[in-house]
């Protein structure tokens, strides 16, 4: 087409004025595309580390509310506020069928091996048949009796510890000196309990150790997810009634909220870049609008040799899409290059570049690009099409 | 044979209203063009030959009276139809030749073959035109600015004659030239005639409006003779 013809030949011979206003759009696209990049990438990063998934309700004493049993004032002592025995079996009667897991935590003093030195570190009791409802081994086997600790992946490393390495709890192992029986898959930060830089023992040896007959919190572990809120709302009404003792949290819910707060900021960097590409637009409009004005004689002389209105406002049209693709796809392409470098920079990880979620934002930014430029060229496209002829074959 | 006049205006007229108050730059004119007719309009700078040659070539609209092109009335005509009469029925030759400068000599000439047809063209019909208006077969890849004025407007007049129009119409077709290309472009115009095409012609030069067979003078928006 003949039109689409005098549109490049245009924007070649202009080539300098062309380049500047595809320039905008690149620059918008790299902008748009590589803080959705980033975004993403930090949605998924975070994501990979609340690895245990949405199918958890935790249920926590309330602050202002619970058993409260006074602040230990140093480490090793129990926490300020718990759930009792009876609390317990109020939530497990709640929650039925599903398991209800009692955990207790605190940190303490270590000590791995003659003449090493002396480290804190989280522990976790749990009761020895709840243990595999909740974590995977990587190596070794479940605790059997109260001598026996399981380590996480990343202590286990930190510590080189292996399994049949000797730990003693305490200061100068006054609590009790335990063998490592496995090592924890590693899980990631967890809403849970976050067992990679913790080792965790039987809930008797806790109980022994740390002198404690109630819990920090209770994981009930729910089969259907589609029973959370359910099983949410039968432990409040059961704990609740009168004065509010428990907080209880639905994982799945809380992962939606923090997704949805990663995704508002990943919307909210593009619409930052989005600007740019606003700028950029402006630009095209400004080359169009130059290039209307320098071709009015040449407009007046196709419509009076018979081209329609349309006509010639394609010729404009045509020369804005060719700006808008090609600075797009110069974008899209070296919004990979920004997306692996704000990504190494801020979040020294790459893997997540070509996550298919990621590379949306490519298109997004490459879409918003061309329909920009597209915009843009429509007002001059139009002021060209409806020049009277007269006036336009008379312009010097 | 009786046959249908090109070009017929009755009682045109043409106001220009303005701030400072109404221009009239034609006021009643009347004259009609046989097919095959050769005519020089003539007149002094602000006559109205320009409003003239305006609405001959569907340009412009009477503020009253009616122009008929081949029979067809342009005043009832959307602004689609009147650039489709221009296309097919009206051939422009221009003082400054008004070529593109972004195509070549051959896609000059195809342009308005392409807007008629709407797709690709065969410039064999282009090269044809070119050669009729004696034009060099190795000119036709050069663009508009590689060759003389003179060159140019042979190549204006095959772009004026690729359709087939039932009228050319030319605007001081020899202005920008000089005396001697202006004479070979005018007896290529004449030659034209001779083989059949209606030409109307705008000039102020007794000498170019000498090659025309008839000729029409307009003062203060009449025809006076």
């Amino acid at each position: 087409m003949i039109f689409w013809e005098i549109a490049k030949r245009n924007i070649r011979i202009h080539l300098l004025r062309s380049t500047l206003a595809m320039l905008g759009i690149v620059i918008g696209v790299i902008a748009i595309a590589s803080m959705g990049i980033l975004g993403n990438s930090l949605v998924l990063t975070v994501s990979d580390s609340l690895k245990t998934v949405g199918d958890s309700v935790i249920v926590t004493p309330h602050v202002g509310g619970g058993t409260m049993r006074g602040f230990s004032g140093g480490m090793g002592g129990p926490s300020s506020l718990s759930i009792t025995e009876q609390n317990f079996e109020q939530i497990k009667r709640a929650s039925a069928p599903n398991v209800a897991i009692p955990v207790l935590q605190t940190s303490d003093r270590m000590k791995l091996g003659v003449g090493s030195d002396e480290i804190v570190a989280a522990i976790y009791g749990l009761n020895p048949e709840d243990v595999p409802d909740l974590l995977k081994l990587k190596e070794g086997g479940y605790s059997r009796g109260n001598s026996g600790v399981l380590v996480g992946s990343t202590f286990a490393k930190d510590n080189n510890v292996k399994v049949g390495s000797r730990i003693a709890i305490g200061t100068e192992g006054d609590k009790g000196t335990l063998r490592v029986t496995g090592i924890i898959e590693e899980r990631g930060m967890a809403f849970d309990i976050s067992t990679d830089s913790a080792i965790v023992v039987t809930k008797d040896w806790y109980d022994q150790a740390y002198n404690r007959d109630d819990y920090d919190k209770v994981v009930v572990k729910v089969k259907n997810l589609d029973d959370l809120p359910t099983v949410k709302s039968a432990i409040e009404n059961q704990l609740n009634k009168r004065d509010k003792i428990v907080d209880v949290v639905d994982t799945r819910k809380t992962m939606e909220t923090i997704f949805s707060a990663f995704g508002q900021i990943t919307t909210f960097v593009s619409a930052i870049g989005g600007i740019s590409m606003v700028v950029a637009g402006v630009s095209i409009l400004n080359i169009m609008m130059m290039s209307v004005t320098e071709r009015i004689k040449e407009i007046g002389i196709m419509r009076s040799i018979g081209a329609q209105r349309k006509e010639v406002m394609s010729m404009f049209i045509y020369e804005a899409l060719i700006l808008g693709v090609v600075g797009s796809l110069i974008g899209g392409i070296m919004s990979l290059l920004g997306g692996y470098a704000i990504s190494s920079v801020m979040l020294q990880t790459t893997k997540y570049l070509f996550a298919p979620s990621s590379m949306i934002h490519i298109i997004y930014g490459m879409s918003f690009g061309i329909v920009i430029s597209l915009i843009c060229g429509i007002y001059p496209a139009w002021r060209a099409a409806n020049l009277n002829p007269i006036d336009a074959l008379r312009h010097e | 044979m009786n046959e249908q006049p090109v070009m017929v205006f009755k009682d045109v007229v043409k106001v220009y209203p303005l701030p400072s108050g109404d221009v009239t730059a034609l006021d009643g004119v009347c004259f009609k063009v046989d097919r095959g007719e050769f005519i020089s309009i003539m007149g002094r700078s602000g006559s109205g030959k320009s409003t003239l040659l305006n609405l001959m070539g569907c340009l412009d609209t009477p503020t009253s009276g009616d122009i008929y092109i081949s029979g067809t009335r342009t005043g009832d005509m959307s602004d689609k139809e009147l650039t489709e009469l221009r296309r097919d029925r009206i051939g422009f030759i221009f003082q400054y030749f008004n070529l593109f400068p972004l195509l070549n000599i051959i896609e000059n000439v195809t342009f308005p073959m392409m807007l008629k047809s709407q797709k690709a063209v065969d410039p064999e019909k282009a090269r044809a035109a070119l050669r009729s208006v004696q034009l060099d077969d190795s000119l036709f890849t050069h663009t508009p600015m590689e060759v003389s004025g003179g060159q140019q407007q042979r190549v204006a007049i095959a772009r004026a004659l690729i359709n087939d129009p039932d009228i050319l119409l030319l605007d001081e077709p020899t202005g920008n030239l000089d005396s001697k290309t202006g004479a070979g472009i005018m007896e290529l115009m004449s030659e034209l005639n001779r083989r059949g095409t209606t030409i109307i012609m705008v000039t102020h030069d007794l000498n170019i409006a000498a090659y025309s067979k008839r000729t029409i003078r307009i003062a203060d928006g009449r025809i006076v003779e």
